[in-house]
């Protein structure tokens, strides 16, 4: 069974249809990454999986270890192992990013049936991760994404995930924003989570990001429909090509 | 209502009698009068402009007096060219210093009688007594701007007047108006003026306003504006002189995507005071108001302001923004600053600043280590913090006229 | 002279007595309604020196020529109180037997905070025999307390201890003409704490963190008085977390506070009264006159409050600022949900050369509750070199609530500088989003920036306060969203 499975998802935002069956299937140690233009349904498609209001499902389910994600709420996916890393992520004045992430290991560990993270190890991890992510220490004395730069927001990011260690990561447009250095410790940071136990969805308009975190699948998505599927090669070919080709024929 | 706040004033029977039998919208309004008063210092919105001092003077209807003779219009009084003149007297309009309106589009006629009921104490006063005035509609873009002068003046004895002018803006019509407000030295004269405004949907109105009247008259404005759906309604109040005036102006939002800008600016000197009272109405969603206020004061004058933005539980997606600013240039001034939210929405976006303070004496500083004398610095400082006011006021020609009266100001101020 | 006066008071005592006392002295419960003669009995219950009763009876004469008259400005309805119907005089309430008999609705909430067991009890007014650490503990600190020459007591003991500072200080910052439930305070109060704090002393513990448990006043006419002298520090914590409920719905505190030169006083409220039901029903009307008066030069004046509770809040901690250089500071988290009503803010008042004051209001309104932010920044005269930053944002949660703000700002210095800012936002459905795409259930991400947007003002509470007040302030808010 895969972990993630999107099964003709079909989906309207205000009456217009965005997604028009979309089917997916995301096992286990695989990074899948899904290229397409501007106005597609990438975005749509990373909201619906995560859960969020304003998006109506008219056909379609999304499984996660074959649960049914599209009953659960939103808290619950992300307890349930689904991350989104946002492509705009918000900003909490007065909500230290430090409590925002404990907050937020504490509701997954809840969920878990442990016991809430010691203060001390809480610190000592996440200056850890910090370390390798190239992140001042100071960063989590302050307010959640409010100040960051593009960089270090898409940092943030990576970082939450470092700690949440979800089942599947959903990365909508994580390159977007980002110079060459800050792409690469992004890159990595997520390369360093690739593991057996983990899928990658990888949302992105170019084929940049995918030098760094190469995928096992590419997925082309036109008109809120998978076009083409392939593999690494269709990223590169999308690069030198662009989507003309599948534009004309959607 | 409490008797204390209440005030027992000159408009009463021996002010009535002077002037001829009264019709039923004015013997509605002399009776409301009678009951209701002017506002005494109680009264929440007149706590910072006690009117104690109007109250003492026993002013007799300028219609009455006999002994006033204005024949000319007084050569201070801004010209603002390629715009239609219309002048009034003591509040009565005066066809021999007006022009002749021929501009497509546009409606000047001569108001009788208080049509719309205004409530405010003053616009009670107004309506009971209402002296004349004027009304404009527009129709279409009307080309030509508009430009009233109100020209106050007292006899033997202290005199008061009350103009009505009614501006209607059509569905799509624009216009742009220019008020001036002056008048003779000599006893003290009041001039209690009344505007109505209406912009009909998707409207413009430009309102510019002057308020320079003779350094011991009184100037008590109400004006009240409805709004409708996609209307603009950008309005500038410039407060130059009087011993006590009151620029009031009320909006009412009554369509949707509305955008109301009022902004405004005074310089005080001697022992004037002026008061900018606002309340904007937000009674529809998606609209915006935008005030920026902002005040110098020297001598012992008083400068305040009181804005109030009421945004009801369905205007949804109101925008809206108070700001007032004043600067002291002396010790004896007196600031009171009263900006107020009341908001029922929760997606809004409302917000106010209010600031006081002193020249910034860096900025002092670093006019002087550029050779420029103290005094000289000043006055440029103070300029710019003015002009700074006029920014958004998109009428060149107004813009101009604005600038030199406060010039004109500082150059009264220097040399005083 | 003050001989004179106390017998000609004696003189008039007399005069009135013919009309005799209606109660028993003996009695625990006064009759119904407010007279002299309730002021009397009040005054020999606790067996107060006859100026003490003049005081009280001045008070209430005056407060009789305002007829009822409660000040009505505040943005708050609420049906005319009844001064008759109340008691203003009754002997401590009958406790329970145990903690079974409390409601286990209260329980949960004390769990929710992390009240510990014992304190527990007695906050829900069970009997309890055993004498707990934290009494010990306040036994142990009031000897410390009393050696350094901190004089920290019931305020009817203080008339009897320390009558010169009571006679010198009470009503010197809230006369008793001051406002019309600072008139009925002055004439009814039945209990409060008077603190002294001798020059120079440093107070090295937060008063009353110790003894909110065995000294706790409940009382509905409480009467504060805190003097700090010359170059003394104290930090007082007022109210507790815990819900309390109280069978009283009237509620008329005052509290006066005196900083001499270069001493300090910080005053800490939580305040989380009964708020009324879901409904609106019940709950208590709390109106509370708070001022300090900065008499010294560069002394200093902090209130912060959290206000969560009751069903009318009117409450204005204040200060005035005379010495110069002298700061005030003010605080203030006000959290209404349901159908409470706030109308809480502050008054700065800067008489001296180079005061300062900082204002900082956190107004968070829910379900069909209104919360108002009244203040006042006055700059006299002659506060040359004052500042006054004010900042007071509000928080929309759901759109049947209201969030108004009303600052007065009057200036006459020119060397003063004013600055006020005020925004009015809410929690947006991307914030929410994000907070439960990283797990948190709707709740907990409303507290997590709830508690956000109020940072600034709880990280002034002491250490052990401000970790239940984030908690509280989450409590308040349940089933405000959604």
């Amino acid at each position: 069974m895969a972990l993630l499975e999107i099964k003709n998802l079909h989906v309207s935002v205000g009456g217009k249809k965005i997604l028009n069956g979309i089917s997916l299937a995301l096992n286990a140690g695989e990074v899948h990454a899904i290229m397409g233009p501007n106005g597609t349904g990438k975005s749509t498609l990373s909201n619906v999986i995560a859960g969020r209001d304003g998006y109506e499902v008219t056909e379609g389910q999304v499984l996660l270890d074959g649960r049914d994600v599209l009953a659960m709420a939103a808290d619950e996916r992300a307890r349930a192992g689904v991350f989104l890393a946002f492509q705009y992520p918000v900003e909490i004045p007065g909500v230290t990013t430090s409590a925002f992430l404990k907050t937020a290991i504490n509701a997954k560990r809840r969920a878990e049936g442990k016991p809430e993270i010691d203060a001390m190890e809480f610190l000592k991890l996440v200056k850890a991760k910090q370390k390798i992510l190239g992140m001042p220490d100071d960063m989590i004395k302050r307010a959640l994404n409010v100040g960051f730069s593009g960089g270090e927001k898409k940092r943030a990011e990576v970082l939450q995930m470092t700690l949440l260690e979800p089942r599947v990561a959903i990365l909508d447009e994580t390159d977007s924003g980002l110079d060459i250095d800050a792409l690469k410790i992004v890159s990595e940071g997520v390369n360093t989570l690739r593991s057996p136990e983990r899928a990658f969805l990888i949302i992105t308009h170019y084929q940049r990001l995918l030098n760094y975190i190469v995928p096992d699948h590419v997925h082309v998505l036109v008109g809120g429909k998978v076009v083409a599927s392939g593999g690494k090669e269709l990223a590169e070919q999308l690069e030198a090509e662009g989507y003309a080709r599948y534009l004309s024929a959607a | 209502m409490k008797q204390s706040a209440l005030l027992v004033h000159p408009f009463g029977a021996r002010y009535a009698a002077a002037l001829p039998a009264a019709d039923s919208a004015r013997r509605e309004a002399r009776e409301t009068l009678a009951l209701e008063g002017l506002p005494g210092p109680k009264r929440e919105e007149w706590r910072f402009t006690p009117l104690r001092g109007l109250a003492k003077i026993p002013f007799i209807p300028a219609a009455s007096a006999e002994d006033i003779d204005v024949r000319d219009i007084p050569a201070d009084v801004p010209r603002f060219a390629g715009a239609v003149r219309v002048v009034l007297v003591n509040g009565v309009y005066r066809a021999d210093l007006s022009d002749k309106v021929s501009e497509a589009g546009l409606a000047i006629m001569e108001a009788k009688t208080p049509d719309h009921d205004v409530h405010a104490p003053l616009a009670v006063l107004n309506a009971a007594y209402m002296s004349g005035g004027v009304t404009i509609a527009a129709r279409g873009v009307v080309a030509k701007p508009v430009h009233i002068v109100s020209i106050g003046a007292a006899g033997a004895e202290p005199a008061a007047f009350h103009p009505r002018f009614a501006v209607a803006v059509a569905p799509a019509a624009k216009l742009t108006v220019l008020e001036t407000h002056h008048g003779l030295p000599g006893q003290p004269y009041f001039s209690n003026p009344v505007t109505t405004i209406s912009v009909g949907t998707a409207g413009v109105l430009r309102r510019y306003v002057l308020v320079r009247e003779d350094s011991e008259a009184f100037h008590l404005a109400t004006t009240v504006a409805d709004v409708a759906a996609d209307a603009k309604f950008d309005a500038f109040h410039l407060g130059l002189g009087g011993a006590l005036v009151r620029q009031e102006i009320n909006v009412d939002f009554v369509g949707e995507g509305a955008a109301v800008r009022l902004n405004g600016a005074y310089a005080l000197t001697g022992r004037a005071h002026h008061d900018f009272t606002t309340f904007m109405n937000h009674d529809m969603p998606n609209c915006t108001s935008s005030q920026v206020f902002k005040g110098v004061v020297d001598g012992e004058s008083r400068g305040v302001y009181q804005g109030r933005l009421l945004v009801a539980r369905h205007a949804q997606k109101t925008d809206g923004q108070q700001l007032h600013k004043a600067l002291f240039l002396s010790r004896g001034p007196q600031i009171d600053c009263k900006p107020e939210l009341e908001i029922y929405a929760d997606d809004v976006k409302c917000a106010h600043g209010a600031t006081t303070g002193e020249m910034d004496p860096d900025h002092l500083f670093y006019l002087a280590a550029r050779g420029i004398d103290p005094q000289a610095a000043r006055l440029l400082l103070v300029q710019g913090f003015l002009a700074d006011a006029l920014e958004n006021v998109d009428d060149a020609a107004v813009h101009d006229i604005l600038s030199a009266e406060i010039s004109g100001w500082l150059m009264r101020k220097a040399s005083a | 002279m003050a001989a004179k006066q106390e017998t000609a008071a004696a003189v008039r005592d007399v005069e009135q007595y013919k009309y005799g006392f209606v109660t028993d002295i003996e009695s625990d419960k006064a009759p119904k309604g407010l007279s002299e003669d309730i002021i009397r009995f009040i005054s020999a219950k606790k067996n107060e020196p006859d100026w003490m009763l003049e005081a009280r009876l001045k008070a209430y004469r005056y407060w009789l020529t305002l007829a009822g008259e409660e000040p009505a400005w505040a943005k708050l309805t609420y049906p005319k109180i009844d001064y008759q119907a109340s008691y203003y005089y009754a002997a401590p309430k009958q406790k329970l037997a145990s903690m079974d008999e409390v409601d286990p609705k209260l329980l949960e909430t004390y769990k929710k905070l992390g009240i510990p067991l014992a304190e527990q009890a007695v906050l829900a007014g069970v009997a309890v025999d055993a004498v707990f650490d934290s009494v010990s503990v306040a036994t142990t600190y009031k000897k410390k307390l009393e050696e350094m020459g901190v004089i920290f007591k019931p305020i009817s003991e203080a008339v009897h201890s320390h009558p010169e500072l009571v006679k010198k200080y009470l009503g010197s910052v809230v006369p008793y003409t001051d406002n019309f439930f600072a008139a009925l305070n002055a004439a009814v109060f039945t209990d409060g704490s008077f603190v002294y704090i001798p020059k120079g002393l440093r107070c090295p513990m937060e008063l009353s963190t110790y003894f909110r448990i065995n000294e706790k006043n409940t009382g509905q006419f409480e009467r504060t008085l805190i003097i700090a002298d010359e170059g003394a520090y104290v930090s007082y914590l007022e109210g507790c977390t815990a819900p309390m409920r109280d069978e009283n719905q009237l509620h008329a505190a005052v509290v006066e506070l005196i900083t001499l030169d270069d001493a300090e006083i910080k005053y800490s409220t939580v305040q989380n009264w009964y708020p009324g039901d879901a409904e609106g029903k019940g709950g208590i009307y709390n109106f509370v006159t708070k001022r300090g008066a900065c008499r010294g030069k560069n002394s200093k004046i902090m209130w912060t409050q959290v206000e969560t509770g009751s069903a009318i809040t009117w409450k204005y901690p204040s200060c005035i600022l005379q010495g110069d250089n002298s700061v005030g500071e003010f605080y203030s988290v006000a959290i209404t949900n349901n159908h409470q009503q706030a109308d809480t803010g502050t008054k700065m008042i800067h008489l001296g050369a180079n005061t300062r004051s900082k204002i900082i209001s956190k107004g968070i309104s829910a379900g069909k509750a209104d919360n108002t932010y009244r203040g006042l920044v006055r700059i006299g005269a002659k506060a040359d070199g004052a500042r006054n930053y004010t900042q007071c944002d509000s928080l929309l949660i759901g759109d049947k609530c209201g969030a108004h703000t009303v600052p007065y700002i009057e200036s006459r210095n020119p060397t003063a500088q004013t600055e006020h800012e005020a925004t009015t936002s809410k929690i947006s459905e991307d914030q929410l989003f994000y907070c439960q795409q990283r797990g948190m259930t709707e709740e907990e991400a409303v507290s997590l920036i709830v508690n956000g947007f109020c940072r600034e003002v709880l990280q002034t509470l002491p250490m052990e306060f401000a970790v239940e007040a984030q908690k509280l302030v989450g409590i308040s808010l349940e089933g405000s969203v959604g």
